[in-house]
């Protein structure tokens, strides 16, 4: 036994009786808090909730008003989201492309001058990413986009609510489904799509 | 309060522990932006690739290459299947191609020397400014002949275009090549009076008899000629004899069937006395015999294989039977280069190689040696002329009079690659201007007042033709993959097509080039002409489709149009056998070679060059020196002793004159008479990847040329080699993993005599 060696005190029956009970009256409380931070967070960071504004969506760096363009101008989806039907990202527009009605359109709004600016400095836009799905899951735009556009003969730009909501009616856009495992599955198994692991993790 | 150990070792611990945790529930900042770039082609679909064919200008036998681009950058260079040259094939000199155009040392713009001369020093200067000062400099030589400039032989519009200039200015121009071609070409020209390199057409041969010429590897067009090998030995087809003779054991020689060491210069005799054997025996074309003996004038008895056996170092036996076999498996081919044509009797012994291919009628015919024909672009030029070493000994001692006002080098490094007993280096301090069109820094662009830097080849246009081609008239265009990667610097700064910064030199010096106005317009001048052909590969009835397809494909050719030219008339061989001279005082020859990835110093800025393990040795990133195993150990040699190689030459300066120190390679394929060093390394000057890095062994290398042409005789140096004392472990894939540990007492198979 050399100095400084350590010896926990041995308790007494008493003491250890008494540890038990606290004990097990303790887990139980704990154990589901646990479990419910859990479920919080990771719902979280699923979609965050409507409390306190939270599922309001990010701020972006130019606050790009979806209700002009689609609600009252009538733009199509895939105008601007050119590649959805090409490819895997439906991609986000180039600045030239906004550019090609915003040289004359909207003179003197604040937010069109700021876009009028980047142009100019040549510089891209890191715009704050809304949906995203981790990166062991490949979503495939086209294939999802042209399955339903085919098979209920509806025009590619409608399909995109199925999963976006109506991003048309949103001033900051916002996540409007879970986009987890569960919630692809089981729109795959409702629509008869395949649910192999390997059809999105690849 | 008091913490004990436990208790802070706990807290550091739990604390790791939590840290660990919580980092890995956030998402990573930079996954949480999509970038919208500022501007996009219309066309172009992000996330999806688009291929491009274009030239791969790494080494001197331009293939064709597919880059694969995605978002504006490349990713990845593969062969162009269309391309006649390599049908798909590629080397990882064209892969690498990729490191030279995003190298982190590559010059951003035109610079201009501040401190003395290759003290490192630079400022940064517009293009018009680094341009002007150029005229200026131009404009104020009183003798239009001081104005030197230096390239490789180059058979392209940007070739042309420098021709033009020096020559409408008045000045000279020398094309570099580091082991020169000289004697091979010229003895191509006496042999089959062809100016063009000929095809040699492995694929359809049923016998090779190579020497010296390390034809699979860096001699040539290595793709071009390794792809027929493939199909030579493995096609579908009878497997063909391939026989290498050599002084050393290199890749070409690890191939063949059957590998001869020769005693180094006797390469020719040899193939005078397999001439001798054919024709005494009468198995070759008469007609031929009779031409090569002056119709029986030369004595070919004196090649008799028992007279030359010991001469050689093959036995007369030997020679005899090879003589058969070459004669009687047809159609064979016989190829001379690489070390064979650098001894001061090279010519001698490639006319005698070459020669060969008459006896067996295997000049100009299928499985034989294909001539090239011109191509059908007036202007293009399709000839490789390189300068000998006898010029560049000229030029030195023109630079060292003052001769020299304004020397201009373009993808050629002198200074690296002459020998260093040429003083070319110390010259080159008497010329006033010294102005590189590099990109990256090499020896010569460290000691240039003016760089102006030109585009990589995939930021670049252009219309070559393969020095090697494939028989048929074909022409390369190599169109930019990417936009130039400094072209946000602005139109003043970053790099600069050379074409274009010498039409733009010329009209501010008001010369008249003779040709379209703009390099662009003077590339669709040179499409018209083919489009105008109205055959070949692409045809088009309006001229943008034309253009359009062309650079597609990759090029234009003609795989009808092959040489309508019959052979020449062989000329006599030799009546007597030129001994080679050699120098130095050691007792070694010294067989320099190209290293298969780095070739001849060019590849050695990029760093998966510098990585990609040498055939033979595995070796990489140093300078080793291959010795005979058994000499090795008497001498007490091991691999990885650093090792001093002396010869007597080198630089006036005192530091290599002592020779230069190698990693030793102990290997039982060396002859023992003979060392092999790679060239490539011991870089004074470039970039990160290359400077000081392993010795450069041109710079101990005798000052001796041909007798009749003047090229350089790179193997005719004689060495010592002296231990130092010190060892580095030599980094090599070979043998670096240790053998399986073997269970003696159980044997893996075991063979049991059959009548038991």
């Amino acid at each position: 036994m050399l100095q400084g060696d350590f010896q926990p005190k041995k308790p007494t029956r008493k003491q250890l009786i008494k540890l038990s009970i606290f004990g097990l009256i303790g887990l139980v409380p704990l154990t589901a808090l646990v479990f419910f931070f859990m479920f919080l967070f990771s719902a979280w960071l699923g979609k965050p909730m409507a409390v306190f504004g939270y599922d309001e969506g990010p701020t972006q760096p130019i606050a790009f008003p979806h209700t002009r363009h689609v609600q009252e101008l009538g733009l199509d989806c895939t105008f601007c989201h050119r590649n959805v039907t090409k490819g895997a990202a439906a991609t986000i527009p180039p600045v030239g492309l906004c550019m090609t009605c915003h040289k004359v359109v909207g003179e003197g709004l604040p937010e069109v001058e700021k876009l009028q600016a980047i142009y100019d400095s040549g510089k891209p836009i890191d715009w704050v990413r809304v949906h995203r799905v981790p990166d062991h899951v490949h979503f495939n735009h086209q294939a999802h986009i042209l399955f339903f556009s085919q098979r209920d003969a509806i025009a590619p730009s409608q399909v995109c609510a199925t999963c976006h909501g109506d991003v048309g009616g949103m001033v900051k856009v916002k996540q409007a489904r879970y986009l987890k495992m569960a919630d692809c599955v089981n729109c795959h198994r409702d629509n008869g799509a395949p649910t192999d692991c390997v059809t999105c993790h690849y | 309060m008091k913490l004990t150990r436990r208790q802070f070792l706990g807290l550091v611990g739990g604390g790791g522990a939590a840290a660990v945790i919580f980092q890995a529930c956030g998402v990573p900042e930079a996954e949480l932006f999509v970038e919208s770039t500022n501007q996009i082609p219309e066309d172009l679909v992000s996330g999806l690739d688009n291929w491009y064919a274009t030239l791969c200008r790494q080494c001197p036998s331009t293939e064709g290459i597919v880059v694969r681009v995605m978002e504006g950058r490349a990713k990845k260079v593969e062969g162009n299947v269309d391309f006649p040259v390599n049908q798909g094939k590629h080397s990882a000199r064209c892969e690498a191609g990729l490191q030279a155009l995003y190298h982190p040392d590559r010059i951003a713009g035109p610079l201009v020397r501040t401190g003395e001369r290759g003290g490192g020093q630079w400022e940064e200067v517009s293009w018009p400014d680094a341009l002007g000062r150029l005229a200026q400099q131009l404009r104020g030589l009183r003798d239009p002949a001081a104005l030197v400039m230096v390239t490789s032989p180059e058979n392209s519009y940007s070739g042309l275009v420098a021709d033009r200039f020096v020559t409408r200015f008045g000045g000279q121009r020398l094309r570099y090549e580091t082991l020169e071609s000289t004697n091979v070409r010229r003895a191509v020209k006496l042999v089959y009076g062809q100016d063009r390199m000929p095809d040699f057409d492995i694929e359809n041969s049923a016998y090779i008899l190579s020497f010296g010429a390390d034809f699979l590897n860096t001699w040539g067009s290595p793709v071009r000629h390794a792809r027929g090998y493939g199909q030579f030995r493995q096609g579908d087809r009878e497997r063909g004899t391939h026989v290498h003779v050599d002084s050393r054991f290199s890749m070409t020689g690890a191939s063949a069937d059957e590998i001869f060491f020769v005693k180094p210069g006797r390469e020719g005799l040899l193939a005078l006395s397999i001439a001798s054997v054919i024709i005494e025996d009468g198995m070759g074309n008469t007609a031929a015999a009779d031409a090569l003996t002056d119709g029986g004038r030369i004595d070919m008895g004196r090649f008799a294989p028992d007279r030359v056996a010991d001469a050689v170092g093959v036995s007369a036996d030997r020679i005899h039977s090879l003589a058969h076999e070459f004669a009687e498996h047809r159609p064979g081919i016989a190829i001379g280069g690489g070390s064979a044509a650098a001894h001061t009797n090279g010519l001698f012994n490639m006319i005698a190689i070459y020669s060969l291919n008459h006896l067996v009628n295997a000049v100009g015919v299928p499985g034989g040696v294909m001539f090239n024909p011109q191509p059908p672009i007036r202007d293009l030029p399709a000839v490789s002329t390189v300068s000998s070493f006898a010029d560049w000994q000229k030029l030195a001692g023109q630079m060292r009079n003052g001769g020299v006002g304004v020397l201009m080098v373009r993808d050629a490094d002198p200074m690296y690659g002459l020998p260093g007993a040429t003083g070319f280096r110390d010259a080159s301090f008497n010329v006033p201007v010294i102005v590189s069109f590099s990109n990256r820094m090499d020896d010569t662009t460290a000691l240039a007042d003016i760089v102006l830097p030109e585009h990589s080849y995939l930021e670049d246009w252009d219309i070559a033709v393969p020095d090697h081609g494939p028989g048929y008239q074909t022409v390369g265009f190599q169109q930019p993959v990417i936009r130039p990667f400094f072209e946000s610097r602005g139109a003043h700064l970053g790099t600069r097509s050379f074409a274009d910064a010498i039409m733009t030199l010329a009209a501010d010096l008001g010369l008249d080039l003779g040709l379209p106005a703009t390099f662009a317009e003077m590339l669709q001048d040179g499409a018209a002409q083919l489009h105008g052909e109205g055959r070949g590969s692409v045809t088009a009835t309006d001229f943008r489709a034309f253009w359009n397809g062309a650079l597609q494909r990759g090029g234009w050719w003609d795989a009808n149009a092959r040489s309508a030219e019959a052979a020449v008339r062989p000329p006599a061989l030799p009546a007597q056998e030129e001994a080679p001279q050699f120098d130095g005082s050691g007792t070694f020859h010294l067989i320099p070679f190209a290293s298969a990835s780095l070739m001849d110093g060019r590849g050695a800025s990029l760093p998966w060059l510098q990585a990609t393990p040498d055939p033979i040795s595995s070796a990489t990133w140093r300078t080793w020196v291959e010795i005979n195993a058994k000499v090795a150990e008497e001498m007490d040699i091991r691999e990885g002793d650093l090792v001093r190689i002396v010869s007597s030459f080198g630089n006036p300066d005192a530091s290599s004159a002592e020779g230069i120190e190698a990693l030793a390679y102990p290997h039982p394929g060396v002859p023992p008479d003979v060392v092999c060093v790679p060239l490539g390394q011991g870089h004074r000057g470039g970039t990160r990847y290359e400077k000081g890095r392993g010795s450069n062994i041109m710079s101990i290398l005798a000052p001796r040329a041909d007798t009749q042409t003047g090229a350089l005789a790179w193997a005719a140096t004689r060495v010592s080699i002296q231990k130092t004392g010190g060892w580095v472990r030599l980094p090599k894939f070979e043998n670096t993993v240790p053998d399986f540990p073997r269970d003696e007492e159980q044997e893996v198979i075991k063979i049991t005599p059959t009548d038991t």
